[in-house]
């Protein structure tokens, strides 16, 4: 396919491999510690693709635990920034919802993910996967951590469910799009040039994360229930709650 | 010759969702009936799961009944057509044997039975975000229900199928050998298959009939006059 015709990606993932013979390197590459989180954040951060190397190797146990934690802080941080739109409880049941849905889309979508990887060609192991897969997530809460100063001032400025909803969703997604590169990094680790069943596969997992909006609402705002007692796909609840005049906090 | 293990026959199985030819070659000449267990073994769990959720949203009896008709309609359509899909294998010239026809076409039916199983989470999921039946929402609960479950077996079924042209592209002498022979197939499965899913019916269930495992009178009828049928009433 042409570059004229090809969708945009997601940056290309810097690796450590060494350059080739005769090439220069204008700074070497520091090894990664994969032993703290720290580590782990840096390596997200930095170098995705020593780190899905990494996750081949015997430490896989110690990176995934870590890139659990990691989730759970950052979803737990902006999860606060969400709830305190509204205050109250959804101090605490924002961050609880935010990385259960998190957790929850890892599950639902990690089967698809590993059966869509062997149709592109790829020949990777369940718990490489299952790493990379919790490493995109830490990705994007991490982004989301970036902008979380942002949100929050919106969330101070404004009553509006709505926009605080969109933006939310922007951030997201704008975080789904570098997390991305983590998964497309096991195609490009196991030298496989087929990327069209991983298309389907992020399109699944799109929806399935936003799906999560409308199982976990209200995620912002504020309801009778905790959970929700009527079920409604994304689309209908957002289309609802837009469609309520003077929604607020 | 050592027996090949368990973790052969998963390594296998990755071999043939990966498509990788070179490995499947192989597999065609392993004649143990261990071997062709565990392929039935894979298409009743991952068909027999996916099944599962397509009943469910009728209720919990159905979505045994559906478990259990999937991997059998499935089974039935493999056996009923053994013999016209090994015939049609020689005729057009596949470059395959009887019996290698009906292991490529079971383990096309296991690569379908993997991604169906690999659904399951997420039909579970979406089965979860249905209207479910006694709400007001009920007929659109049905009907998502169903647009669902066609996409997904849909999406399983195609993929199957290029994996089997990519194995049959391997045998026959040309490209076109192998497309024909792959048509010629699944024309077969295809025209047998819609008929034992018309036998087995219910598979969803409607809502506005009981729950069985079999209609009255599965026999009587077939999927094509019903679908004349309702287009006629459309106009």
């Amino acid at each position: 396919m042409s570059d004229a015709n090809s969708q945009p990606t997601p940056p290309a993932i810097p690796h450590s491999e060494p350059l080739p013979t005769g090439a220069t390197s204008p700074k070497p590459v520091a090894p990664m510690n994969y032993t703290s989180l720290a580590g782990i954040l840096e390596a997200l951060l930095k170098q995705p693709g020593a780190l899905l190397n990494e996750l081949s190797g015997d430490r896989r146990g110690g990176i995934i635990s870590r890139l659990i934690a990691l989730i759970l802080i950052c979803g737990c941080i902006y999860g606060v920034v969400m709830g305190s739109l509204s205050g109250g409880t959804q101090l605490w049941a924002a961050p609880v919802k935010l990385t259960t849905g998190l957790f929850f889309s890892v599950l639902l979508c990690l089967p698809s993910l590993y059966i869509f990887l062997c149709l592109n060609g790829a020949d990777v192991r369940l718990g490489q996967i299952c790493g990379a897969l919790l490493g995109m997530v830490a990705l994007v809460t991490l982004l989301l951590i970036g902008f979380a100063p942002v949100a929050w001032i919106f969330s101070q400025s404004t009553d509006s469910v709505v926009v605080m909803g969109m933006l939310h969703l922007v951030f997201w997604i704008i975080g789904l799009w570098f997390g991305m590169r983590m998964i497309k990094g096991l195609l490009a680790y196991s030298e496989s040039a087929d990327h069209g069943h991983l298309k389907v596969w992020i399109i699944i997992f799109v929806l399935v994360s936003l799906q999560m909006t409308a199982v976990l609402r209200p995620l912002i705002g504020t309801a009778p229930t905790l959970l929700p007692t009527e079920k409604k796909f994304f689309i209908q609840h957002w289309f609802d709650n837009m469609n309520e005049k003077d929604r607020s906090r | 010759m050592p027996e090949p293990t368990s973790p052969t026959y998963f390594r296998r199985l990755k071999a043939i969702c990966m498509g990788r030819v070179e490995e499947i070659i192989p597999i065609l000449e392993d004649r143990s009936p261990r071997w062709g267990l565990f392929c039935a073994a894979v298409i009743l769990v991952g068909c027999g799961l996916y099944g599962t959720s397509v009943g469910l949203w009728r209720s919990p009896l159905q979505s045994v009944y559906t478990g259990v008709k999937i991997p059998l309609l499935i089974f039935l359509t493999c056996a009923g057509n053994a013999l016209l899909n090994g015939m049609l294998g020689q005729v057009l010239g596949s470059g395959l044997g009887f019996r290698q026809v009906s292991t490529v076409i079971i383990l096309s039916f296991t690569t379908a039975a993997c991604i169906l199983g690999a659904f399951s989470p997420l039909a579970f999921f979406v089965l979860y975000n249905t209207p479910p039946l006694e709400s007001l929402d009920g007929s659109t609960g049905h009907s998502i229900t169903l647009v669902t479950h066609v996409v997904l077996i849909a999406y399983a079924g195609i993929m199957a199928n290029y994996r089997l042209l990519a194995l049959l592209r391997h045998f026959a002498p040309n490209r076109t050998t192998a497309l024909t022979t792959l048509l010629a197939w699944l024309g077969g499965n295809l025209l047998l298959g819609t008929q034992l899913s018309w036998v087995l019916r219910p598979f969803i269930g409607s809502p506005s009939l009981p729950v069985e495992f079999l209609r009255a009178a599965p026999l009587r009828g077939n999927f094509f006059e019903a679908l004349w049928a309702a287009l006629q009433n459309l106009s």
